[in-house]
């Protein structure tokens, strides 16, 4: 029945190439030389039958039939464990057999320690969601490109927003350095579109070149020509893909008219799904109206520089253009643009600003990861040294070293790859915190949640795993293990590795000491802010932005205006109804001169100018001081009246009595002082008081299409219903009105504490992760601790010693670790929160109460991390920790 | 690291049976490649090394085949040779005897003369 090859009496040529290596690596060792010779031979007799080529073919048939079938057996084999006793003096084979195993015997592991495993996936669940969620954001603004044509290329000129349509005209055909240059500036629109209510567009204004300076083109129609950006021109437009979708999609819209800021414009084009520029709020791209005689100076110059050159090398030209400029146009010396010219990036000049604030969370974020990382290795290192017997057991039956290390690696992915998944959900979260509370701005339209999110996750995660296992695969490779063979019955402690263990754990509370003292300074810093009294009711007021069409005059847009007042004051629920040009907290602007009736030496300045409505002042909650406010028939009259505040009658009627006195703004005539009113943060927050005076809108001309109105209501619950029904009042008659936002008065208030509010924000939550990190690592550290001691503990409690003694020998060991970390945690703050110093309001970077506090924080933490510990240790029971021996 | 488990009882598989028929076939010296080859003429059908391979080892597993090892001799390395234990005879026996009860009394002729 047998079947032997014909034997030719040389050897059959052996296997090689392809073919071998792959026998060769799918093989268990000890069937390796077998197989590839038995192989060979029958190879050789179909060759000597069949000839040289069917042989080939027999052999890759072979091969690849065999593939799926050793593979599953590699794969079973370390599934179940199997090694036949005719190989067990050569065992071994594919690689994928002993990891199998292993990762086997790491799930079992981590099963049944659920505390443990739990403890380390959570923890480096944390450091990898967060850090996953900062570098998505990062990448999405900072290392994606810009949807521009090289980007590197194109640069914005200094004085950004200042430059007139003169100056730019004039340089029009030759920008010395510039291939093209392009003007713009915010132009946003007001949109008609039939039966709907008048909405607002973001836009800009743009000369005719911007997009070719983008290197920019169209998804449908093209972009701006030659010569639409000149007075007399056609109107023309050119819409976002997005703002293209919501009016219906048409792909024959090239060539409509649409009704933007009043006026009839053609659409010639609609840019791309995912092409923004300057922000990923723009939607709508205007041709401008260039005047060549035009000196209001609103424009930012953005320009493709020349080919051969860089951003970094444009001084040269730069210089050229600032002494071409200083040749044509006279400039005053407190406004000379040619003093320092200078290029941005583009990108720079786009995400420059927010690029700190986004590398400092990054860097935060990789600390906590890093953090987390260390926890869990000293969580692992505590689990090696207390498997020392086993470990030292398996050494002595001849389990390699190597494949020791291998089954720790295997658990520390397992962690990982639980990590990854618990990471992506802690990922998607803190995105949605993060771009809330960071100051982005417009940017953050920029940046989604999407697939590259999770892969960040898993990336990290995995990263995190393989640096976890590092320093207890270290351990374990450095041990003598069969020397602790010989110390378990005596329990001698591997103090090298708590020493170990415990100096990862100081680092973390020394981290965490910094964390929280950096947010103990912001939150302080919050605190003062929000306490300066700016002299207006925040709680319970709503707020409704609205703009007009430009091409509105000044009468019609004052009877847009208070034509709408009546129906928003028939609200149910509302105190006051009021209209102002410009809020408290929103930042400097509308300032006036100022000229006053009898005192013609008066040096020539601005004070801040606020057009109001009539119940502006009770609406807000100013208080009046002296004379009085506003009344309806002041609102008639035709001489007009103005209120002043209190820093303005300081500052200009120093101990006399402003009422009666008469201002003059817009022409002789003037306006007569009839109330002072408390100061009020007209400006920023910071600011202090800033001489402001407020008049009516019937007497003065309206020179912005924009208004802001102003419900106020009995309690901070109705502000929602007051924007809502507000809302719907000026869609329904406000025929000339679009509104642009709806917010109430304690987010413009939350705004203008600005930055370091939500810095602050961001720091504590930074700080509560690296706080509780850090008890996880001194719980891990102590337990351990006690675990090793179990013994002496047991010994001690016998002999007579009081269970407290013990439980307070153990919170020792871990208050001295908090304490050493606290201390190297309180030198790091004293030199590092001075970089919160631009943030900080009111209080010291080294403020020693918010120092003590922090270390206080962290104690605490610390006492409730051994807690458990402790009181296991007091309850030591000798008889059945000698049993277990 | 488990070799032999407690032997199952019942059918084995079609393909298991063939390579268990093919060991005893093949006789005293039944290694993988032979064993391989011997399936190969009497079914007339393509048979990998790979497949009679797995199989072998998970007819060790269950106690229906044992190996050991040869020794190494002047020109062949040392090979594993398997044989069927008598727990394996038993189940090569029980799995006919159920065969034979699913052809009893089976007529293919109706069958073969529709083609």
């Amino acid at each position: 029945m047998e079947h032997e090859p014909q034997r030719d009496n040389r050897a059959p040529e052996p296997l090689t190439g392809v073919a071998a290596w792959l026998f060769r690596a799918l093989l268990p060792i000890a069937e390796r030389d077998e197989v590839l010779e038995d192989l060979a031979a029958e190879r050789a007799q179909r060759a000597a039958t069949q000839g040289r080529l069917s042989a080939r073919f027999w052999l890759w048939r072979q091969l690849f039939g065999s593939l799926p079938a050793l593979v599953r057996r590699a794969w079973w084999r370390g599934w179940t464990g199997f090694e036949p006793t005719a190989n067990r003096l050569n065992y071994g084979g594919f690689a994928m057999e002993t990891w199998i195993m292993d990762l086997r015997f790491s799930a079992r592991r981590l099963v049944n320690r659920p505390v443990y495993t739990l403890l380390a996936v959570l923890t480096l669940a944390l450091g990898v969601g967060g850090t996953a969620a900062i570098f998505s954001i990062v990448r999405a603004l900072l290392l994606d490109p810009l949807p521009v044509e090289r980007e590197e290329q194109v640069g914005v000129l200094w004085m950004d927003g200042s430059w007139t349509e003169q100056e730019f005209l004039h340089f029009r055909p030759d920008f010395p350095g510039f291939q093209r240059m392009a003007a713009y500036m915010h132009g946003d629109q007001t949109l008609e579109v039939d039966r709907q209510p008048l909405r607002m567009v973001r836009g800009i204004s743009a000369s005719a070149e911007l997009f070719d300076v983008l290197g920019a083109r169209p998804f449908i129609g093209r972009t701006f020509q030659k010569g639409e950006d000149v007075v007399g021109a056609a109107p023309v437009a050119v819409l976002s893909h997005g703002l293209w979708q919501e009016l219906g999609g048409d792909p024959s819209i090239f060539g409509r008219q649409l009704r933007l800021g009043g006026e009839s414009r053609t659409v010639v084009g609609v840019m791309p799904p995912g092409f923004w520029f300057p922000s990923p709020t723009i939607r709508v791209w205007t041709a401008a109206r260039l005047k060549p005689d035009d000196q209001d100076g609103n424009w930012t110059l953005i320009g493709r520089i020349e080919e051969g050159r860089t951003i970094e090398g444009m001084a040269g030209p730069l210089r050229a253009f600032a002494s071409e400029l200083k040749q044509r146009f006279t400039y005053l010396p407190d406004w000379d643009k040619t003093r320092a010219p200078a290029i941005r990036s583009l990108r720079d000049y786009i995400v420059g600003d927010v690029r700190t604030g986004l590398f400092a969370t990054l860097g935060a974020m990789g600390a906590i990861l890093l953090i987390a990382c260390v926890n869990v290795a000293a969580l692992m290192l505590g689990q090696v040294s207390s498997r020392s017997t086993e470990l030292a057991v398996r050494s002595a039956l001849g389990a390699a070293r190597r494949r020791l290390v291998q089954q720790l690696v295997c658990e520390s992915l397992l962690l990982g790859l639980l990590a990854a998944i618990a990471g992506a959900a802690v990922a998607t979260a803190a995105f949605r915190t993060l771009l809330r509370v960071l100051p982005l701005g417009t940017l953050a339209d920029a940046a989604r949640v999407d697939w590259t999110l999770f892969a960040a996750a898993i990336g990290f995660a995995l990263l995190a795993a393989l640096l976890v296992a590092v320093v207890p695969a270290g351990a374990l490779w450095r041990s003598r293990l069969q020397g602790s063979l010989a110390t378990a019955r005596t329990s001698g402690l591997s103090s090298r590795g708590g020493r170990l263990e415990g100096g990862l754990v100081v680092a973390q509370i020394a981290l965490a000491v910094l964390l929280v003292a950096g947010a103990g300074l912001l939150l302080r810093s919050v605190a003062n802010l929000r306490s300066v009294d700016i002299g207006i009711r925040v709680d319970s007021v709503a707020v409704i932005d609205a703009t007009m069409p430009v091409q509105l005059s000044s009468d019609e847009r004052l009877r847009a205006v208070l034509d709408i007042l009546p129906a928003l004051e028939a609200l149910p629920g509302v105190r006051a109804v009021a209209a102002a040009l410009k809020l408290p907290l929103r930042g400097s602007g509308h300032n006036f001169g100022i000229g006053i009736v009898g005192k013609p030496d008066l040096e020539k300045s601005t004070t801040a100018f606020r057009t109001v409505t009539v119940n502006y002042l009770a609406a807000m909650g100013i208080k009046v001081v002296r004379g009085r406010g506003f009344i309806p028939t002041d609102r008639l009259s035709t001489s007009r009246v103005v209120v002043v505040n209190e820093a303005l009658a300081a500052k200009y009627f120093p101990g006399e009595d402003p009422i009666g006195r008469v201002l003059q703004t817009f022409d002789d005539r003037g306006e007569r002082i009839i109330g002072v009113v408390a100061n009020v943060a007209e400006q920023d927050l910071t600011d202090g008081p800033v001489p402001a005076r407020y008049m009516l809108y019937e007497h003065v001309p309206i020179f912005v299409p924009a208004t802001s109105f102003v419900l106020a209501g009995q309690r901070p619950e109705d502000v929602p219903r007051l924007l809502d029904s507000g809302r719907q009042v000026i869609q329904r008659e406000g025929r000339a009105l679009a509104i642009e936002r709806t917010l109430s008065m304690a987010s413009i208030f939350e705004d203008a504490v600005g930055v370091p509010g939500r810095v602050a924000v961001l720091l504590s939550l930074l700080a509560g992760l690296a706080m509780a990190l850090g008890a996880v690592g001194v719980y891990g550290v102590i337990s351990h601790s006690v675990t090793r001691r179990k013994r002496d503990y047991g010994i001690r409690l016998a002999l007579g010693l009081p269970p407290r003694r013990v439980a307070s020998h153990v919170l020792g060991r871990g208050l001295r670790l908090v304490g050493l970390g606290s201390l190297i945690g309180i030198g790091a703050a004293l030199m590092l929160t001075r970089l919160l110093a631009t943030l900080l309001y009111g209080v010291r970077a080294t403020d020693p109460q918010v120092l003590a506090g922090a270390v206080m924080t962290l104690v605490i933490a610390g006492i409730v991390a051994c807690f458990i510990p402790a009181w296991r240790a007091s309850r030591t029971n000798l008889m059945s920790v000698l049993r277990d021996e | 690291m488990n070799s032999a488990k407690a032997p199952e009882m019942g059918g084995l598989g079609s393909f298991e049976e063939q390579v268990m028929l093919a060991v005893i076939r093949t006789g005293a010296d039944a290694y993988g490649m032979s064993v391989r080859r011997e399936l190969e003429r009497v079914t007339r059908r393509s048979v990998t090394i790979g497949s009679v391979y797995i199989t072998l080892d998970r007819l060790e597993a269950k106690g229906l085949v044992t190996s050991k090892r040869t020794a190494a001799g002047t020109d062949s390395p040392s090979r594993r040779v398997f044989s069927v234990t008598s727990a394996g005879a038993k189940a090569l026996s029980e799995t006919r005897a159920a065969r034979d009860r699913l052809w009893d009394g089976i007529n293919l002729q109706p069958f073969l003369r529709e083609v």
